[in-house]
């Protein structure tokens, strides 16, 4: 039986979230379709943050709802908390933008 | 329920409560406001640090917005008060209030001599329109008069999975059954869901204006230099398990649901009259959003919330949803409805869209929410560009 409490929005999602709070050492079953995935934890997760489902290599896409929400910045391994520690958005980035075109703000 | 009861205005609208709105139309007549709105019974104080030393754009849309509230379906009728002869000028507003059929008043401080005859001119003026509006008696309207708006705040991952999908199928319940309609907003959190949100769009001139707004936003955001991570998700978002801005805004997209989108509105302009869902163009920050969604006419509003909020607004009932079973317990007074037993207990989403429903036939017809009770509300104009 799957975990319910490990939700995976879409077929294609690398990451579950968490409806309880997850322990470093356990081994959980996520449903994944109509599948069924073995992970073991290895971080301790808060209720409501993500684990990795599978293996995700540096700069590889995070999928969640079946589309991009961002690019890993570390290869996380499967179990893996999955936050802003290891993953960055591509929206609005600012600190990209040509630097001639950025506006100057006095920090 | 095809009707409720609600109050009839000479412009054909039909509101659900009946206020006296006190607007201040710059910052140096606010106190003055506040001091009336405390001393008359349900008077909304309307106050802000706008109306002055604005450019074109802004003096538009801070003007839009306080006519917004001072002709909103739920406003009996509205006292102006300006300081003095300032680009948001009072007795247009007011006169503009009285071309909708509502009671207004002018007042001006200058003209006034001071701020004790003005206050004094300005509590008279809100006491009769007090009394006057008490004396008026719900009457059966049909339930395509309302309006539905849609905002969530301090999201987490919760917001995406759960208490998006009740507020989605209650306001599509309005639209599809009733022949009413929604309008969300929040306009920086489509990013990375813009291209599905924008196959939504009724024809092809909204699905580009949809898109060209996105882009308009992003492009306003790295026009700062910055990164729009130190922005958004915020940190309250994050401690929720939100890692960045697409994760949010897939989420957030979740209460609009997957029906057809009408247009996309100006911040703060009316929200047309047409049965459908509509978006407005606001920032992502909650008191701007609301605000805007206000003005532009919507009767109530669903706060979905992961991780419960204060946010709320005096003119236009806030009703608060979680499906966050920690939030419920942590914030009682933020949550009005409680669905988390359709995440982690044995209900399903249409058990929690009836939840909702029923909370928004009590308070459509008069039951107050919690921040209407605990007299909650923030009120922030956004602003486009810089004050002169």
């Amino acid at each position: 039986m799957p975990d319910r409490y490990l939700q995976v929005v879409e077929p294609s999602d690398n990451v579950a979230t968490a409806l309880r709070e997850l322990e470093a050492g356990e081994t959980v079953t996520v449903g994944v379709g109509d599948e069924e995935r073995t992970v073991e934890v290895v971080d301790d997760v808060e209720f409501g943050h993500k684990i990795a489902i599978e293996e995700i290599a540096d700069g590889d896409t995070i999928v969640k709802y079946g589309k991009s929400i961002g690019n890993a910045t570390e290869d996380i391994p499967a179990g893996t908390w999955v936050h802003v520690h290891n993953v960055e958005s591509n929206y609005g980035r600012g600190d990209l933008a040509d630097e001639s075109e950025a506006a100057t703000i006095s920090e | 329920m095809s009707e409720f009861l609600g109050y009839e205005r000479e412009d054909g609208s039909v509101g659900i409560r009946n206020h006296t709105v006190i607007v201040s139309t710059a910052p140096y007549a606010n106190d003055t406001v506040e001091r009336a709105a405390d001393i008359v019974e349900d008077a909304i104080p309307i106050t802000h640090p706008l109306g002055r030393c604005q450019t074109k754009p802004d003096v538009f849309q801070t003007y839009r917005t306080l006519l917004g509230y001072a002709t909103h379906p739920n406003t009996y009728g509205a006292v102006v008060v300006a300081h003095a002869g300032e680009i948001v000028d009072g007795d247009e507003l007011a006169a503009d209030v009285a071309e909708t059929g509502r009671p207004s008043a002018s007042i001006n401080i200058h003209e006034e001599k001071g701020v004790m005859n003005a206050l004094d001119a300005t509590v008279d003026a809100a006491q009769e329109m007090a009394i006057e509006a008490s004396a008026q008696r719900r009457v059966p309207a049909d339930m395509s008069k309302l309006t539905f708006g849609i905002n969530c705040a301090t999201s987490d991952t919760t917001s995406g999975l759960c208490q998006h999908k009740a507020t989605a199928g209650a306001v599509w319940r309005l639209i599809d059954d009733h022949g009413g309609r929604g309008c969300f907003a929040e306009t920086p959190e489509f990013f990375g869901g813009e291209n599905e949100l924008s196959e939504r769009a009724v024809n092809d001139e909204v699905r580009q204006e949809i898109l060209d707004r996105v882009e308009h936003w992003d492009e306003r955001l790295q026009a700062t230099g910055y990164d729009v991570r130190g922005a958004q998700p915020t940190p309250d978002n994050m401690d929720g398990g939100l890692t960045t801005i697409e994760e949010k805004s897939l989420g957030a997209l979740v209460k609009s649901g997957d029906g057809p989108i009408q247009d996309i509105v100006d911040y703060g302009a009316k929200i047309p009259d047409g049965s459908g869902m509509y978006i407005m163009d606001t920032p992502g920050h909650g008191a701007e959003s609301v605000t805007g969604i206000g003005a532009g006419g919507a009767h109530f509003m669903v706060i979905s919330t992961g991780q419960g909020h204060t946010l709320s607004n005096a003119v236009m009932p806030t009703i608060k949803i979680t499906g966050n079973p920690n939030s419920a317990e942590r914030v009682p007074e933020e949550t009005d409805v409680d669905v988390s037993e359709a995440l982690v207990g044995d209900e399903d989403f249409d058990w929690a869209t009836d939840q909702l429903w029923d909370e928004i036939e009590d308070v459509v017809n008069g039951k107050m929410t919690m921040s209407e009770a605990l007299g909650e509300s923030q009120f922030a104009i956004h602003r486009i560009g810089p004050s002169t």
